[in-house]
């Protein structure tokens, strides 16, 4: 009985392919936006996770603002929050933007004054040489790492270790080349000129670190270590809280994460209104086919249908309908956001919890929305729609 | 012989803006198996609630209606389309077939609400297409059918379930007087086979085939005619 139902139902659909079409068409545009949305908006949140991830969920960043003895932190005064429990490194480190020459080829990066556990706590790896050393900062070593890109635009595919480039003047020799790291949201990470934090200071004359980056030892403990570290910083500043910060990656994730959140209630809403809009169409079109098919109903009904046969084969007829639509726009959806990542070379995560959420709400919305025709079919006097014209 | 359909006073009335009006007015009838009952009168004259009644289609006021030695006058919507399908064979002079559907679909159509299993649906509306000589177009819709054609897949379709009643109204009141013949002859066949005819009419022409005629006027049956009953 149920098969044969579906066989009709779909009977019913090719007959009037362009009605049946028009009338999906509310559900097939809600189910698409959904899907495509829900995809472009997921494939962000991938891309920008993993990128706070690639920095370490496990990092902490002081930023320092003020300035003088009692609003700024001096190299040594910095290390001590490495004593902080649960510190496992702290790079302290200060950067100024520089112009870097070799030869005749100069370039404008950002040089970094930093000490050894900058190599950790920044995930960065080396390609060529060696990173900075404690000696380094003890002597004031001018020496140099580079970063990837801004090895290759100074020294193309020449070997740099070893060379000298000149930083705002001053001869530093280049004993390592980091190697390729990628893209942050703060831009290329690769574009970098690293120095012993000492020589940093001195070169750029500025009172004292700004940025302190920290690793955790545990992950799970981060928030606890962090209110340590501010303990720690307000003794430091005698409670100015307003000379520095502490910034988590897990913060950053937990703003993503909200922010997705939100952008997934809110497609919800849009899914919901377009459909419930589709489920009115479908209501309006499945009264017009019982009225249309008043005869056919009395036939039916005269040679032994019953009230639940009429319901089930409207009813089917509407899910049916729906469910097409549903299917049809999971399709639209997968298509839009496959051309919006191709065009505009953006990612794209499609996840079947979604659509089978899509498919389900569509053939709930069938079951809604047609039983109220499929009960007006169910209900007709056999003799008065056999009389109907 | 058996009685097939035992009207005992039946009644039915309607109130129309405040006027009772009594479209049947204590109708007694006794048709037995195998009888072949032409039911005749004139527009109005109730002959149409007498069919909606001996077809189950609508309820007496009064009055019982045996069928086949089981009272069904006062059943449930949901029994009578059981009754229905299994007692009557339903004729119409629209013919009613589903347009979109092939005749060999239309002639199942009353085996899949009796819930018969696919295979020997098939069967069965075959050998009712063959049996009005229509085996042939089974494939055919009923647009692509003539109208004689048309009848003859309705009747299939009123046989394809073994009902005993053939209840027809006007079956030849959409077809030319030849096609109308033609099928006039294969009802009487089907009669001669042994199939109890209910035949709803005003045409007397028609009504001179049946071997029983009661002639039905303001809601009363006035008199027997015809050759005697058995």
């Amino acid at each position: 009985m149920i098969v044969q139902s579906v066989k009709m139902a779909f009977k019913s659909i090719l007959a009037n392919k362009m009605r049946s079409l028009l009338t999906m068409l509310g559900i097939i545009i809600g189910v698409a936006s959904v899907i495509a949305l829900v995809a472009i908006g997921q494939g962000t949140t991938k891309r920008v996770t993993e990128q706070v991830q690639g920095l370490g969920a496990n990092l902490l960043t002081v930023n320092i603002f003020g300035r003088g003895p009692s609003t700024a932190l001096d190299y040594e005064q910095a290390m001590r929050l490495a004593e902080v429990e649960g510190v496992e490194l702290a790079a302290p480190a200060v950067t100024q933007n520089a112009t870097v020459k070799f030869g005749t080829t100069s370039e404008s990066v950002n040089v970094t004054g930093t000490n050894r556990a900058f190599l950790d706590v920044q995930h960065y790896e080396m390609a060529e040489g060696r990173f900075i050393g404690d000696v380094d900062l003890d002597f004031r070593h001018r020496v140099a790492v580079l970063g990837s890109e801004t090895a290759a635009a100074l020294f193309g595919d020449e070997n740099p270790v070893g060379q000298t480039v000149s930083i705002n003047g001053s001869r530093f020799k280049v004993v390592g080349v980091l190697a390729e790291k990628g893209e942050s949201s703060a831009g290329s990470r690769d574009e970098i000129v690293i120095v012993p934090i000492t020589t940093g200071e001195r070169m750029f004359r500025t009172g004292g670190v700004r940025t302190i980056y920290l690793t955790v030892e545990d992950e799970r403990e981060a928030t606890a270590v962090r209110e340590r570290v501010e303990n720690e910083l307000a003794g430091m500043f005698r409670g100015n809280a307003n000379s520095y910060r502490v910034f988590s990656q897990q913060e950053l994730l937990e703003t993503v994460s909200s922010i997705s959140d939100s952008l997934a209630l809110m497609l919800g809403g849009i899914a919901a209104i377009s459909l419930v809009v589709g489920g009115i169409g479908i209501m309006n079109i499945m009264l017009v086919s019982v009225t249309e098919r008043t005869r056919e109903i009395g036939v039916r009904k005269a040679i032994g249908a019953k009230r639940r046969h009429i319901l089930l084969q409207f009813l089917i007829e509407a899910v049916v309908l729906s469910s097409l639509g549903g299917v049809l726009g999971i399709g639209a959806g997968v298509g839009a956001a496959l051309g919006a990542s191709r065009a505009a070379g953006m990612d794209v995560v499609f996840s079947t919890d979604v659509m089978l959420l899509a498919f389900g709400f569509s053939m709930a919305i069938g079951v809604l929305f047609g039983l109220f025709p499929a009960n007006k079919a169910a209900k007709l006097n056999p003799i008065e729609a056999l009389r109907f014209e | 012989m058996e009685e097939l359909i035992v009207l005992d006073r039946l009644t039915k009335t309607y109130r129309m803006g405040g006027e009772t009006i009594h479209a049947l007015d204590g109708v007694s009838l006794t048709i037995r198996r195998g009888e072949f009952v032409c039911i005749i009168g004139p527009s109005g004259s109730g002959k149409s609630t007498l069919m909606n009644m001996i077809g189950l289609l609508d309820t007496p006021t009064s009055g019982s209606y045996r069928l086949d030695g089981e009272e069904v006058s006062r059943l449930s919507d949901s029994r009578l389309a059981d009754i229905r399908n299994r007692k009557i064979g339903f004729i119409f002079q629209q013919f009613n077939l589903l347009p979109k559907l092939t005749a060999l679909e239309n002639v199942e159509l009353p085996l899949i609400y009796r819930g018969v299993p696919g295979r020997e649906r098939r069967r069965l509306a075959l050998e009712a297409l063959e049996k009005v000589g229509l085996g042939d177009r089974r494939h055919h819709r009923p647009g692509q059918l003539s109208g004689g054609q048309q009848q003859r897949v309705a009747i299939a379709r009123a046989l394809a379930g073994h009902p005993p009643i053939l209840l027809a109204d006007e079956p030849t009141g959409a077809l030319d007087t030849r096609t109308g013949e033609e099928v006039m002859q294969l009802i009487r066949r089907l009669n001669e086979e042994g199939h109890t005819v209910v035949l709803i009419t005003h045409d007397l022409s028609i009504a001179g085939q049946a071997r029983r005629v009661v002639h039905i006027r303001d809601g009363r049956l006035l008199e027997e005619s015809g050759v005697p009953a058995g």
